[in-house]
């Protein structure tokens, strides 16, 4: 006959385990809901429905990027890439300021029948790569910038806030 | 200083903790010693967390460098990355007294859970503030329901769950078993905090800090550990000074007691 | 058009946020642990 507190030891250390294993099944199973956007290979491989909103993200493709000012609305258009496919996105509004070429970004939209993703909504994504402006500088001179940390500084970099 | 005579004063099931005295964990778990050992430590804990969390802030807000990317609004990281660590690590430590709580009865740990709770949901709070104050210049939105926003989000929930369940029944033994099993069960979404960004596609960035190394540079990094020292300091201090506030008011209510039956 | 937002309302917030949690928490807890032991040393008394 085991002690009363070994006993809750091993039961509460029981029912933990089940729980957790149960929490990752279902995380496993809900996995696809859970993520918050789509890449581009994801959306030309089985592109959903027309008209139907998701978010798309990726980065913005170097080099796309074309305004067109009509009256007091501003409609801009790029191509989000994930390094193996783009989807074109046209998108009419106020960007965020982090908004640039090379720059990540996260669209909510829809595509349209000419397989152009027709966003509503334009979010920056950043990286997790912090560091002074001057160094980041002097790491694009020496040749050792890493695109994993964003954008480049300097003038391709349409977003680098001042 | 009472502390030095109250054996024999306290409530029947601290007393019952006191006579367990195997090992080390039966050793600190005992009410009397930790206030003894707590009470002269508590204040220059609280000035050296004062201390730190000051010189964190203030090099993060004034002397710091602006960010190659994302400029001066990178500086709330010095609030927010702290705030984040403590109201998860804050959730650990209420989940091990939990675990204390069901398996050994330690008295101890359920004033502990008790007190953990509305500090941990304070940082959490601070936490999701601040992070949304992040999120509208630099990503466009003060809040997404992305993996990382909506587990933290939970996080908060499950502290002010466990606050009103631990306070909310008529019997005080009562209230600490369901609000240490609330505080078991919600364990699992710590590591669905931590993985969410590496897990599903986030708005959120990626964890800069990994056991593998940081991609902060130094002149940031060290204002960002100051500040964090600082908060996990100050969530020592404050939680160790309600507990130490809890005994003496459970001890002053059992001896008001006592000498409410002395007179009858 | 991007948008240029002034970053220093948010950092401010923020700091805000976070400085008067602190101090308000503090405050707290130490009006507590001292009414606390005022309370005990008076029960002790009787």
């Amino acid at each position: 006959m085991l002690k009363p507190k070994t006993r809750r030891l091993y039961l509460i250390s029981a029912l933990l385990l089940g729980f957790g294993g149960a929490t990752a099944f279902m995380l496993v199973g809900f996995s696809s809901s859970l993520t918050y956007f789509l890449s581009p290979r994801q959306v030309v491989a089985h592109a959903p429905p027309v008209g139907e909103t998701f978010r798309l993200g990726g980065i913005v493709e170097t080099g796309t990027i074309q305004a067109t000012q009509s009256g007091e609305s501003l409609t801009t258009r790029f191509d989000v890439t994930d390094g193996q496919a783009s989807v074109p996105v046209v998108y009419t509004g106020i960007l965020p300021d982090l908004f640039g070429a090379g720059q990540g970004v996260v669209t909510i939209g829809a595509m349209t029948p000419g397989g152009v993703f027709h966003a509503k909504e334009v979010l920056a994504k950043h990286g997790s790569t912090y560091m002074p402006r001057d160094v980041a500088e002097a790491l694009k001179k020496a040749g050792k910038w890493n695109p994993k940390f964003g954008p480049a500084p300097g003038p391709d970099a349409l977003g680098s806030s001042s | 200083m009472q502390s030095k005579q109250d054996a024999g004063k306290l409530p029947a099931r601290m007393e019952l903790g006191r006579r367990r005295q195997s090992g080390w964990l039966h050793y600190f778990a005992n009410p009397g010693r930790f206030v003894r050992f707590a009470r002269p430590v508590l204040p220059w804990l609280a000035a050296v967390s004062a201390l730190l969390t000051v010189t964190g802030m203030v090099w993060g807000y004034v002397f710091a460098p602006a960010d190659f990317q994302q400029g001066n609004a990178a500086r709330i990281m010095y609030v927010h990355v702290p705030a984040a660590w403590v109201s998860m690590s804050g959730y650990a430590t209420l989940a091990l007294c939990s675990f204390f709580s069901l398996v050994w009865r330690h008295p101890l740990a359920d004033i502990a859970a008790e007190e953990i709770g509305p500090v941990g949901a304070g940082f959490t709070f601070v936490c999701l503030v601040s992070g949304a104050l992040w999120g509208r210049p630099t990503w466009g939105t003060y809040w997404v329901w992305d993996a990382r926003l909506t587990s933290v989000l939970i996080l908060f929930f499950l502290y002010l769950g466990h606050i009103a369940l631990v306070r909310g029944f008529e019997s005080r033994e009562r209230g600490y078993r369901a609000g240490a099993i609330l505080a078991l069960a919600g364990v699992v979404n710590l590591p669905i905090i931590v993985f969410s960004v590496q897990w599903w596609n986030t708005l959120h960035q990626g964890n800069s800090i990994s056991l593998s190394g940081s991609s902060i540079y130094p002149s940031m990094l060290y204002p960002l550990l100051v500040s964090t020292l600082g908060f996990y300091l100050s969530f020592v201090s404050l939680v160790l000074a309600r507990m130490l506030a809890a005994i003496m008011e459970r001890k002053t209510s059992s001896l008001l007691l006592a000498n409410a039956e002395h007179d009858a | 058009m991007i948008q240029h937002l002034d970053p220093w309302t948010f950092i401010n917030g923020a700091y805000a946020v976070s400085a008067l949690f602190l101090a308000g928490a503090s405050l707290l807890a130490w009006r507590r642990l001292r009414r606390a032991s005022a309370h005990l040393t008076q029960a002790e008394g009787l």
